[in-house]
């Protein structure tokens, strides 16, 4: 049957794919009839007829249209006829699709493939920006692979090239193994991004967070735009200096201009969202290829008006096997796993526009399953198949093309025995450009079900007819056999569940046999059964059968022979008598035609379809909460309209000092009244404050929390282009159990891993709210620095110890170097900007940041340990007329107290750490009352998730070490770390017109035997003691019917409890540069922490 | 230099300035000389903690001995009276695990002694290292810690901890139990029908060497050509309960398995860490295994746990009836061992009452190291290791205003502090200056 055209390299096309189970029954032959090369024919042409008609099957042009019962005529790689009753063209091979389904074949969105590199003279300086990568060109083709999408019923593929932050173009191909000059659909489709770095960069490597890559990511752009504009003003004026060519650069034109789509990688829901303000920011006509996790912030995931490519890799439930293991599992692991399956339905319901993809899947052959298991928890039949069709055909620009049965599309068929929606159907045929291809167990048109009359011709005393039924043959064949006459009593027995073990049993008693090991492959059949049931003498045993079936025209015969159980034989011939017996063909037709006009009809209806009996194994348990899963809220907090705490300790920390037996009056979240015995407002929420002291919420000026790529980016020793807001992690667990602590405010740093590190966010501890709005808006910008050993790498390996600056002579230099760039950098944009002359300078997003920093507009937190080094940059910051933010841990802050004042600087300081590192041997804990004392502002802070949960305890030692007066003392983590970041106008004390963000405590603030009761943030109550008691056990309770439910399911468990897909797992969320004391690695593990070894060296 | 009592509290100052000139103007701290003279605390609260506390009671005390405690006791007329209405008086704080003294500064490899490269050696003890003069113990002691077991780390078996007293001349004299307990750090482990089923290497090593150490100690008792194996010799301490073993185990699967493997071959088992010690309690309680609890300021093992577990570990497990106390070491090691009692404070925030909250921190850990007769308690026989405060313990503001090792004051002074003054001395000339 192979017929070996030019235009194919020939050694593939006599490889039959798999394990051998499809054949190749046409060839490219089809393709060929039109001339679509150039290449002159050698020897004797090849012209075989080229036309194929489908006859009869059920033709599903596309998710919308009526299904019918008609015929698809298949000519030269395209489809020429679709219809109920196409004419057959002479040369036409005719297939009878009777009782089959006729699909469009499906396409997948999104599959990474293997590209070969190629040499680019003018590449881009960092090895993560290869935009100018294009799969057209460099695609090296998994022809394995690609056999596989072709099983599992695709016909085209958008092929990504995988790996690095740009990753360069896609292109579009169909499934064939065919030349690519064929098989190319479009090139260069989208530009793919990711903001992450590649996992395992080396720690030398910029960027190596996340935060460096979308740093890098969004320079790459400006430098894109930049390039253009240099390059036209060359060309305007060629004696201006020629711009450096850059390919990589060059290659991002389109994208840039909203030409070319760009595909952003969301492997997370906040990631997505990520993405998608990244999109905006250079407004990128952006697609989101998703992570299934969509689901857990669908309004703000539907808000983006994204197209996202939804991939359905449901997770494996973790291992609940055991008590210590279910000890281990989150809730948040359980709810993933019995949620993640319904993320296609609620996009769905929440209007977004997706399309599915194998992505993520091992092989795409489980793709089918996958989308059943999506449409039995919702999501609309239809809606699956255009998700897999019409869809994406559009959303890769090929629906011309493809997509749906059409005359002039291509034949991209896909042929099934069933509704492909039903569990039990299998794909049989998938066509990719006119090229079939056939899988199933009994890929034969002939029809072997039925009731069969044999004649037997052997030795004497052998039977001399039989009669055999075979019903399921295309799928799962079943059989009996019997003598004459002898086969319907037993087809009408009960037991009609015969497993192996009983039918031997069975068998004895009654007239028929069994066939068992009953296969069919091509016209053949084969299999063997126990020939006592016979009734002959002598004949016990096996009897193995083996018979092909021959067709002529109308009737159908099969002719083989019998083994006996003594090795003699006997010649059979059969004819099919009827179908009498069984008629699963008719049946399932008849299932079929509802199916599949269900797949037409609105969700109503869809929603009856035979799922329904898996109703009661699929009622949800979880409910949504945010952040998902442990602790999450079903809804924000309310905000009483007028809210009153009456008759509690009331320590304001502002002018009103502390108030004995007092009340305050909140009103829409901001502080009304305070003072005793005030009047209750109408309809106010009432809390009873008696007993209880309340004071302003905590305020960390040094937290790593709620980071969600890591918290240095260490590829560089200035990075200040870096943003921690950038990757701000509403869901992570320490927001909650810090706000049990009082929290409501933080700080949140880069690390101290170089000299100029990256951007701060001030973040404001609100519970649940999605990462944006976690920011506190109201806070100026701020910048990380930091001195001493960690810059200069002390505590690093020899290997890692070459970065400039390795001296605190060094640290001092470089900033400084960086004040002169940043200065330079200002003065030549504003005389550009002046007076446009030249090539345009171009936008460096570090200088920006620095430039902002020497005009006062962004505040620096330094991490700074020594006397002098400290002195030393308080030098410098005097030469550039800069004011420092804050002084970060300051520890010999108490020696230079003096020359800090007169700076006008700040300091943020541990309580009484010390002892961690040679340069922190002269911390004392009566540092914060020296400064404090030398008319220093002082805070103390946490830099650590354990610490930040008692930073009450912390502003007690300022009472303890120096005599600061309780009072004063705690404002160390109140009034003072506001004031330090310029947020105290609106929150740090308990003020009239400030936001109301306080805490309840049980006792006084300063008691370690005083428990915070309540944490309200913005006139919300964001932790109640009571809640949390009676929410974890309904948490534990709600964790333990979903472990029920899982070894209920049968579902085979994963041998992780670790979601180790989810990026946010991937880095750690505090400065493993920073302090040599134990973090806890054990919780790290738990919360499957893949931490890489290289982060761990420095600690 | 204790001017800083003023701040907050007056009850104690002429107290204060006595004791001042009794203990001398050294500016490096000078071990407390032996006690010669018998001194009486009067007038204060007396936290016994064996037994009641006594509001306004004294304690009498000679030649490092406690000899009277009560509302009215008899004393020598030549003792020393320190009047200390007001203030409080408590046992020596006892930290039951860190490397204090093995190590100064965790991030310098020259300071730190507390990791013997191997996996076993057993054969190591930390009296051998422990640095008298390390500027850790004056800033440990400055918050009444007196007594702390310096334990080594790393390896399967990291080897032989000492319990110390902090104050004295060299490791041999501070050392109230020179080879206190051998220190284990159980593998982990899963549940029994989960993970891979393959058998536990390090349970397995653990398993033949204890069963070589009784061996060897069968030989070494009836044959004289039996050669010397330190680590053998050491792991024999331990068989019949002699030493105790100190395991550090922190799952139900590891504590079981350590209780199992502990009880098999009769050696007297100390769990450290236990954060899941509370699920098998009964276990536990049954048993007569005591748990360390390696810091109360801890975070929550898994994102589901309740967000106090670590706070309300203390006390769940005293409901439970598990003996039990509570160390510092899960902060920052031996360098914040000061913060202990506020430790202990934060589990009575979250529900352990103060007595036992204080007991955990005296008493129970003197008990569970087997020095309850010395330490741990202010009754009639035991030394007088104590210290006198102006206020509660567990309450942060608190000074400590004397302390006693053995009747031997201790001087409370220590780098902090000095930098302190120092530092003070600067912005005061420059206020004073013209």
């Amino acid at each position: 049957m192979m017929l070996i055209y030019r235009n194919l390299s020939d050694h593939r096309t006599c490889v039959a794919t798999g394990r051998g189970l499809a054949i190749w029954l046409l060839s490219f032959a089809t393709l060929v009839n039109a001339q679509t090369g150039t290449t002159p024919d050698e020897g004797v042409r090849f012209n075989p007829p080229s036309a194929t008609l489908l006859k009869n099957g059920f033709v599903v042009r596309d998710h919308q249209r009526e299904m019918f019962r008609g015929d698809v005529l298949v000519r030269s790689g395209k489809i020429v006829g679709v219809g109920v009753d196409v004419s057959r063209p002479a040369d036409a091979q005719v297939i009878d699709c009777a009782g089959k389904y006729v699909y469009p074949a499906l396409i997948d969105a999104f599959v990474e493939m293997e590209s070969t590199p190629i040499s680019v003279p003018a590449d881009h300086w960092n090895a993560q920006i290869v935009p100018n990568r294009r799969m057209d060109l460099q695609i090296s083709r998994d022809t394995k692979r690609l056999a596989q999408f072709r099983k599992a019923g695709f016909g085209i593929v958008l092929a990504v090239p995988a790996d690095r932050i740009f990753k360069g173009s896609s292109c579009v191909l169909t499934t064939s193994d065919a030349a690519i000059e064929t098989t190319l659909l479009r090139p260069a489709v989208f530009q793919h991004v990711r903001l992450l770095p590649s996992r395992g960069a080396q720690r030398g490597g910029y960027p190596n967070s996340p935060m460096g890559a979308v740093a890098l990511a969004r320079q790459t752009m400006l430098d894109a735009m930049w390039y253009q504009q240099a390059t036209q003003a060359f060309h305007a004026d060629p004696s201006l200096p020629q711009p450096d060519r850059n390919e990589a650069l060059e290659s991002l034109e389109r994208a840039s201009r909203g030409q070319q789509p760009v595909m952003l990688d969301g492997p997370n829901e906040l990631f997505a969202l990520r993405a998608d303000r990244f999109a905006r920011e250079f407004a990128l006509k952006a697609i989101i290829r998703g992570s299934g996790r969509e689901y857990r912030q669908i309004d703000a995931i539907a808000a983006t008006g994204r197209t996202i490519v939804v991939p359905v890799n449901f997770p494996k439930p973790p291992e609940v096997g055991s008590s210590e293991s279910i000890a281990e599992t989150s809730l948040q692991t359980l709810m993933h796993w019995e949620l993640a399956p319904e993320n296609p339905a609620r996009l769905e319901k929440a209007g977004v526009h997706f399309v599915l993809s194998t992505d993520g899947l091992s092989e795409p052959t489980e793709l089918l399953a996958q989308v059943r298991k999506a449409i039995d928890r919702g999501l609309n039949r239809s809606t699956a198949l255009a998700a897999l069709t019409t869809r994406p055909a559009e959303l890769l620009g090929v629906s011309e093309l493809t997509g749906s049965l059409d005359v002039g599309k291509l034949a991209n068929l896909l042929v099934t025995n069933g509704p492909l929606w039903d569990r039990s159907t299998k794909i049989v045929e998938t066509w990719v450009q006119g090229q079939r291809e056939q899988y199933d167990q009994n890929p034969n048109s002939i029809d072997l079900n039925g009731r069969w009359s044999l004649t037997l011709n052997g030795p004497s005393g052998f039977p001399a007819a039989l009669e055999m039924s075979l019903e399921k043959m295309q799928d799962k064949p079943a059989g009996r056999i019997a003598q004459e006459g002898k086969l319907d009593d037993e087809a009408k027995a009960p037991e009609k569940k015969q497993t192996d073990s009983t039918a031997s049993q069975t068998d004895k008693k009654s007239a028929s046999a069994q066939l068992k090991q009953l296969g069919a492959r091509g016209e053949r059949i084969a299999a063997y059964f126990h020939a006592e049931v016979l009734g002959i003498e002598k004949l016990s045993g096996p009897a193995h059968i083996s018979a092909t079936a021959i067709s002529t025209g109308e009737s159908v015969q099969l002719s083989g022979s019998i083994l006996w159980p003594n090795g003699r034989t006997s010649s059979l011939h059969g004819l099919l008598a009827g179908k009498a017996l069984a008629q699963p063909s008719h049946e399932s037709n008849k299932d079929a035609k509802q199916d599949a006009r269900a797949e037409n009809l609105p969700e109503q209806e869809t929603g009856k379809d035979q799922s329904a009996s898996d109703a009661s194994s699929n009622v949800v348990i979880s409910r949504l909460n945010y952040p998902f899963g442990d602790f999450g809220l079903h809804k924000r907090p309310e905000q009483p309209r007028r809210l009153m705490i009456r008759g509690a300790t009331i320590w304001t920390c502002g002018p009103q000092g502390k108030l004995p037996s007092a009340d305050m009056i909140i009103h829409e979240g901001r502080i009304e009244a305070i003072g005793p015995n005030l009047q209750v407002p109408e309809g106010a929420t009432i809390v009873d404050g008696s007993n209880m002291h309340v004071a302003p919420g905590i305020i960390d000026c040094h937290s790593h929390m709620a980071t969600d790529g890591g918290v240095n980016e260490s590829g560089q020793a200035v990075t200040a282009e870096v943003r921690i807001g950038d990757f701000i992690d509403s869901n992570d667990i320490s927001i909650y159990r810090q706000l049990a602590g009082g929290v409501t405010t933080a700080n949140v740093l880069h690390g101290s891993a170089n000299p100029i590190g990256g951007q701060n966010q001030v973040i404001k501890l609100r519970w649940g709210a999605v990462d944006e709005d976690l920011k506190m808006v109201e806070a100026p910008a701020g910048i990380k620095f930091a001195l001493g050993e960690n810059v200069k790498q002390s505590n690093w390996t020899e290997r890692t110890s070459v970065r400039y600056p390795q001296t605190r002579m060094g640290v001092e230099q470089i900033i400084r170097d960086r004040f002169e760039a940043a200065k330079l950098y200002s003065r030549k944009r504003s005389e550009w900007a002046n007076s446009p002359r030249g090539l345009p300078p171009r936008r460096d997003l570090e200088l920006d940041a620095l430039a902002e920093v020497l005009d006062g507009k962004r505040w620096i937190h330094c991490h700074s340990y020594r006397q002098d080094e400290i002195l030393a940059f308080l030098k410098t910051l005097d030469d550039f007329s800069v004011r420092v933010g804050t002084l970060q841990h300051i520890l010999e802050g108490y020696k230079v107290a003096d020359a800090m004042a007169k700076h006008g600087a700040t300091g943020s300081s541990f309580s009484d750490w010390w002892a961690y590192k040679f340069e922190v041997l002269d911390a004392i804990p009566f540092n914060g009352a020296l400064m404090h004392r030398a008319g220093v502002i002082v805070s103390f802070n946490s830099d650590d998730r354990e610490l930040a949960r008692h930073l009450n305890h912390e502003a007690a030692k300022a009472i303890k070490y120096g005599g600061v007066a309780p009072e004063e003392a705690l404002k160390f983590v109140t009034l003072n770390p506001a004031k330090q970041l310029r947020i105290d106008q609106w929150v740090g004390s308990l003020e009239k017109g400030k936001q109301a963000d306080f805490v309840v405590w049980s006792g006084s603030p300063l008691s370690t035997l005083s428990r915070c009761e309540q944490t309200w943030i913005d006139g919300r109550k964001y932790f109640d003691r009571q809640d949390d008691i009676l929410n974890r056990k309904q948490s534990d309770e709600l964790r333990l019917h979903l472990v029920s439910k899982i070894l209920k399911s049968g579902e085979k468990m994963a041998s992780d409890s670790s979601d180790s897909n989810d990026p946010s797992l991937w880095w750690v969320r505090y400065d493993e540069f920073c302090h040599q004391h134990d973090h806890d690695h054990d919780e790290q593990t738990h919360e499957g922490h893949a931490l890489d070894a290289s982060s761990q060296e420095h600690r | 230099m204790m001017q800083l009592v003023k701040s907050s509290s007056n009850i104690a100052v002429a107290l204060v300035v006595i004791l001042c000139a009794s203990i001398g103007l050294a500016s490096d701290q000078i071990p407390g000389a032996k006690q010669t003279r018998s001194i009486v605390i009067m007038g204060a609260t007396v936290h016994t903690v064996s037994g009641d506390a006594i509001e306004n009671g004294s304690v009498v005390f000679s030649a490092g001995k406690i000899t009277a405690v009560g509302r009215s006791v008899a004393f020598p007329a030549d003792a020393e009276r320190l009047e200390a209405k007001g203030a409080h008086v408590y046992p020596g704080l006892i930290d039951a695990i860190s490397p204090i003294g093995l190590v100064e500064i965790e991030s310098v490899r020259a300071t730190i002694d507390h990791r013997e490269t191997g996996e076993n050696n057993a054969n190591v003890r930390a009296v051998a290292a422990f640095n008298p003069d390390s500027e850790l113990i004056p800033v440990a002691r400055a918050n009444g810690l007196l007594v702390a077991l310096s334990a080594p780390t790393g390896g399967l078996i990291s080897g032989q901890s000492s319990l110390m007293m902090l104050d004295g001349w060299n490791a041999q004299d501070m050392a109230l139990q020179a080879d206190c307990a051998m220190h284990i750090n159980w593998p982990r482990m899963t549940a029994p029908n989960t993970g891979s089923g393959r058998s536990n290497d390090d349970l397995e090593t653990l398993n033949q060497l204890f069963s070589q150490a009784q061996r060897y100690a069968a030989a070494r008792a009836s044959d004289a050509t039996q050669a010397v194996d330190l680590r053998l010799e050491a792991l024999a301490k331990t068989l019949d309960g002699k030493m105790p073993i100190i395991v550090g185990a922190t799952s139900v699967a590891q504590i079981q398995s350590a209780v199992a493997f502990a009880k098999q071959r009769k050696l007297r088992l100390i769990i450290f860490g236990g954060y899941e010690a509370p699920e098998c309690a009964e276990l536990l309680r049954r048993e007569n295994v005591p748990v360390i609890v390696s810091g109360v300021y801890r975070l929550p093992t898994y994102r589901h746990s309740a967000y106090d577990s670590a706070y309300t570990l203390p006390q769940r497990l005293h409901a439970a009836g598990v003996q039990f106390c509570i160390s510092a070491t899960e902060r920052f090691g031996a360098s914040n061992l000061r913060n202990l009692p506020y430790h202990a404070a934060t589990a009575t925030a979250y529900g352990l009452s103060e007595q036992v909250a204080l007991r955990a921190i005296t008493l129970s850990p003197a008990e569970i190291l087997g020095v309850a007769d010395r330490i741990g308690a202010i009754k009639v026989g035991n030394d007088a290791t104590l210290f006198i405060a102006d206020g509660n313990i567990l309450e942060t503001p608190t000074q400590v205003t004397h302390a006693f090792v053995q009747g031997r004051k201790v001087d409370l002074d220590n780098r902090h502090k000095q930098l302190y003054r120092k530092y003070t001395e600067k912005y005061d000339r420059q206020k004073s200056a013209p």
